[in-house]
């Protein structure tokens, strides 16, 4: 999408003073975003965005400017801007520019932009019909649809250029349903690096009508009790705790920076024997998959724990430099206005033995959390917190009373030891994850699983 | 060609029977991060783009884009109007009348753009350094960063709205790690402004070391009931929470807690809940919004009652009223929603000590987590994540984590029985106020 001439030139220019190596990211993203609200069509958007970035690195120094006119005299500019960020003499050269072929591919069998927007329209419309149709105390609905498609160029000094279309669907909806003052809500977003075929998939009506259900069995639910006690995590929802208890630990900047919990722990058992762990970008057709990262690395799965021990990290270029290791193909980038940073992709937990039926069975009182919302961690600590959606006690092995608002509170390290269960039931989830002001798609993924204790809030 | 006028000629192609806006920005931003003695990160950004929006037999059509070319910009109008033509009609999607506004002085400090980037490096140093002085615990300065934005919004329109501004923004940010055999504890620190000068590095530096130190040999409690005072970085964040449900938008979506409980007593002791466009203090002051309407005060809760809610054009057309200035949008690629402009808490405010005593043997929460996951903006209930320090004779005193505070979010509103005088606006996701408030009895589950 640019001149390999030009982007030789700004990465030249880029190593004037006394840059490793430089990098040009480049971007062509168009998007579609419909949202239907309280039975209208509310919006349609159409989005055309554009820009370029030129990073010059010195061992972990990274100097980034970015502009959104792509012509050659704003590259150049951009390169000479990053470059005022070091003051040294030229050092490195501009090596012969080569053209990476994908590792993994995401096909895409029908591209958005060849899709009528009526068509669009005519999908989110079955979500939101779902959804209102499943019961008198439905009060809100808003359904979404997004496509993305992002060209993503990226070419660096040490001679990579690779060149990468990424598309990404979605159908979002959130319903709110109340009685008797008391109102609760529900949840689904099915995402895919898939074209328009997400849709045929996937089947929309049943994505409206499981949120709305949701939100209607929780009008028939107690405020969740507190204190500490078994809980069963269900396949797909755990992925949340797997996320934010071990995964923002083991991304490499904050081991670099001895800021996680995980630093000083590489090569031990950090968890349960039941547990493996891998961040898996080549997963296909996965949310967060792609085949080159924010920096051209190319994709791969990387185990992060194995059997409890811990043996990997997910890096980008600078993190995998600190630590002595290569990169893992996590530089992940929201958009050319931002730096990569070492993220998660889709992580996973892998499947067990155990069946739900048989985990449930085993558990004499406790809390079944069936859907986790967000959650926040303190990477320093490993304390986190996250939401439940929809939550049951479990009494002799049977799930009782539905019970709502609860919290799960406690720290990565102790919970992946405290995990002793795992079933053989594997389901993946997606969302959007936060860091440094960044978001990007992440995927999670995780079987049935039993912590033998953790601290639940909830408001009875 | 200025902004503006960039804006008025895609807007002055409007046809018959449409009316055509356009939203264009200009932005220059830097930041530079600091590790080790070492710049971490640099930026420097340029950015520039455009959205239209087209309402034809009260159908609205958006779309947006980088590429300023005419043939870029012919490009966005007229996807803009093809997207019209899916819509459902409105009665709310209109394009506002133009309105005479007031500039505002202050807002822009233009010798911004004349530092030097070596300054703003040797400045993210300085934090950097004074930050690990200030302490010995102080084990390590995981982030400290110096940031700056000036940036331009043109907004122009078929039905007479021409409207530009210019603001500057000067910011730093500190995260100190705080260590003590094995435990670590982290805090924030930042201070901003307009200009170069508005910037104090010694209270960031201070601010972040101190809120790292006194949360070290913290423990979990036992489960209690006790009075719970927020800080003001807590307080701003359930501000937030609060900043969605007085929207228009959430109350007409039935999104909102607030939703027909105008004239209902929400705020404890008096107190009252402003937005103010036209603060200069506040770190979200523009003459106009973004949709051109000029910006004003609002009294959302008046003495502890509702008065009402923020509204744009759109959410104030639909029930016969007049915008409030509160047109919101995430940049020139997004549709104006609404969002409050200078948010703060107001009524009769006690020195903080004076607040610490009358909740003795309280909670004082420094940090909470999770509250966008456990504060449910539609039901109200708050279920966080929260660390802080016991209240001793009117003073903090031991520390505390892991513990969660359980409530609704309308009975902690109407119970709170004081607020402090340490008024203070964060720039973190829009410009809300926090301030020292206690928030009466609360059930604080430990172990």
């Amino acid at each position: 999408m640019l001149d390999e001439s030009d982007v030789r030139a700004t990465l030249a220019a880029a190593l004037a003073s006394g840059g490793d190596w430089a990098e040009v990211y480049a971007e062509r993203r168009d998007s579609t975003g419909i949202r239907i609200d309280d039975r209208r069509v509310e919006e349609l958007s159409s989005g055309h965005d554009q820009g370029a970035g030129v990073r010059v690195v010195k061992d972990a120094q990274a100097m980034y400017a970015y502009t959104n006119v792509l012509t050659h005299d704003a590259l150049l500019e951009a390169a000479r801007a990053a470059a005022a960020g070091l003051s040294g003499a030229q050092r490195a050269t501009v090596a012969d520019l080569t053209r990476a072929e994908p590792p993994t591919r995401h096909p895409v069998r029908l591209a958005p932009d060849d899709v009528d927007k009526a068509r669009k329209i005519e999908v989110t419309r079955r979500c939101e019909e779902a959804a209102w149709a499943a019961g008198g105390d439905v009060r809100q609905v808003t359904a979404s649809y997004a496509d993305v498609s992002t060209r993503a160029f990226v070419a660096n000094s040490l001679g990579h250029l690779s060149d990468e279309t990424q598309v990404r669907t979605r159908l979002v909806v959130h319903v709110v349903a109340a009685r008797d003052g008391l109102m609760q809500t529900g949840f689904e977003g099915p995402g895919a690096s898939k074209g328009f075929e997400h849709f045929d998939e996937i089947d929309p009506a049943t994505v409206g009508r499981t949120a709305a259900e949701r939100a209607l069995r929780l009008l028939d639910s107690d405020p969740s009790p507190a204190g500490e006690m078994t809980v069963v995590l269900n396949a797909g929802g755990g992925g949340v705790l797997f996320h934010e208890a071990c995964g923002h630990g083991l991304e490499a900047d904050a081991l670099a920076k001895e800021t996680s919990v995980y630093a000083p722990t590489r090569g031990q058992q950090v968890g349960s024997e039941l547990l493996t762990g891998v961040d898996d970008a080549t997963l296909p057709n996965g949310w967060g998959s792609f085949a080159f990262d924010g920096e051209g690395t190319p994709a791969q799965r990387t185990v992060l724990f194995d059997r409890g021990v811990q043996v990997g990290e997910m890096s980008d270029r600078i993190s995998a430099g600190e630590l002595g290791t290569a990169p893992t193909g996590n530089g992940r980038r929201q958009s050319y206005a931002h730096l990569p940073q070492p993220r998660m992709t889709n992580s996973l937990i892998l499947p067990g033995g155990e069946t739900r039926e048989a985990i449930l069975r085993s558990v004499a009182r406790g809390l079944y959390a069936d859907g986790l919302a967000g959650g926040e961690v303190n990477p320093a600590t490993g304390d986190f917190v996250f939401g439940v959606t929809e939550a049951y006690l479990i009494e002799d092995g049977e799930l009782t009373r539905r019970v709502r608002g609860a919290n799960l509170i406690g720290n990565g390290p102790h919970v992946l030891r405290l995990v002793d269960a795992v079933g053989d039931d594997l389901a993946t989830k997606q969302g959007m994850c936060g860091k440094g002001g960044q978001w990007v798609p992440a995927g999670f993924g995780t079987p049935t699983l039993r912590i033998a204790r953790l601290t639940v809030g909830g408001t009875a | 060609m200025t902004l503006l006028e960039l804006a008025q000629r895609v807007a002055a192609q409007a046809g018959p029977g449409e009316a055509v806006e356009a939203f264009a920005s200009h932005s220059v931003t830097s930041s530079v991060t600091v590790f080790r003695g070492d710049v971490e990160k640099l930026s420097s950004a340029e950015t520039r783009g455009v959205g239209v929006r087209v309402v034809v037999d009260g159908r609205l059509g958006f779309a947006s884009t980088a590429d300023l070319s005419d043939g870029g910009l012919r490009f966005a109008l007229g996807e803009a109007r093809a997207n019209a033509g899916y819509t459902s009609s409105d009665v709310g999607n209109v394009l506002p009348a133009p309105a005479p506004y007031e500039p505002l002085d202050g807002i822009s400090v233009p010798a911004l753009r004349e530092v030097p980037m070596g300054d703003k490096v040797a400045r993210a140093l300085e934090l950097e350094r004074r930050t690990l002085g200030t302490d010995p615990r102080i084990a390590s300065v995981p982030a400290a960063s110096y940031g700056d934005a000036w940036g331009e919004v043109a907004i122009a329109s078929s039905t007479g709205v021409a409207a530009a501004y210019d603001s500057t923004t000067c910011y730093v940010t500190v995260y100190a790690l705080a260590r003590q055999g094995e435990e670590t504890q982290t805090g924030l620190g930042f201070s901003d402004g307009r200009g170069w000068q508005d910037v104090d590095l010694a209270a960031a530096a201070g601010e972040a070391a101190a809120r790292a130190t006194r949360l070290l040999d913290s423990r979990k409690p036992a489960t209690a009931r006790v009075p719970v005072v927020f800080d003001p970085m807590v307080t701003a964040q359930f501000l937030g929470v609060l900043a969605d449900a007085v929207s228009a938008e959430s109350v007409q979506k039935g999104r909102s807690l607030l939703a027909g409980r105008v004239g209902e007593a929400v705020l404890g002791q008096g107190l009252s809940l402003i937005d103010d466009g036209r603060l200069l203090d506040g770190p979200g002051a523009a003459p106009v919004d973004d949709e051109g309407v000029p910006t004003g005060r609002t009294v959302l809760v008046d003495a502890g009652e509702l008065r009402g809610y923020l509204h744009n054009t759109e959410t104030a057309t639909r029930v016969g009223g007049s915008s409030t200035g509160n047109a919101s949008r995430g940049g020139y690629g997004s549709t104006p929603g609404v969002a409050p402009t200078n948010l703060f808490l107001d009524g009769s405010a006690l020195p903080v000590d004076d607040l610490l005593r009358r909740a003795d043997g309280g909670l004082y929460v420094q940090e909470v987590k999770g509250v966008h996951s456990g504060v449910n903006p539609v039901s109200g209930e708050v279920s966080v994540g929260a660390t802080g320090l016991w209240i001793r004779d009117g003073a903090l005193g031991e520390p505390v984590r892991e513990v969660t505070v359980s409530s609704t979010l309308l009975d902690m509103l109407r119970g709170v029985t004081a607020l402090a005088d340490d008024r203070r606006f964060f720039p973190f996701g829009g410009s809300l106020a926090g301030a020292t408030l206690l928030v009466g009895e609360m059930t604080v589950a430990g172990s």
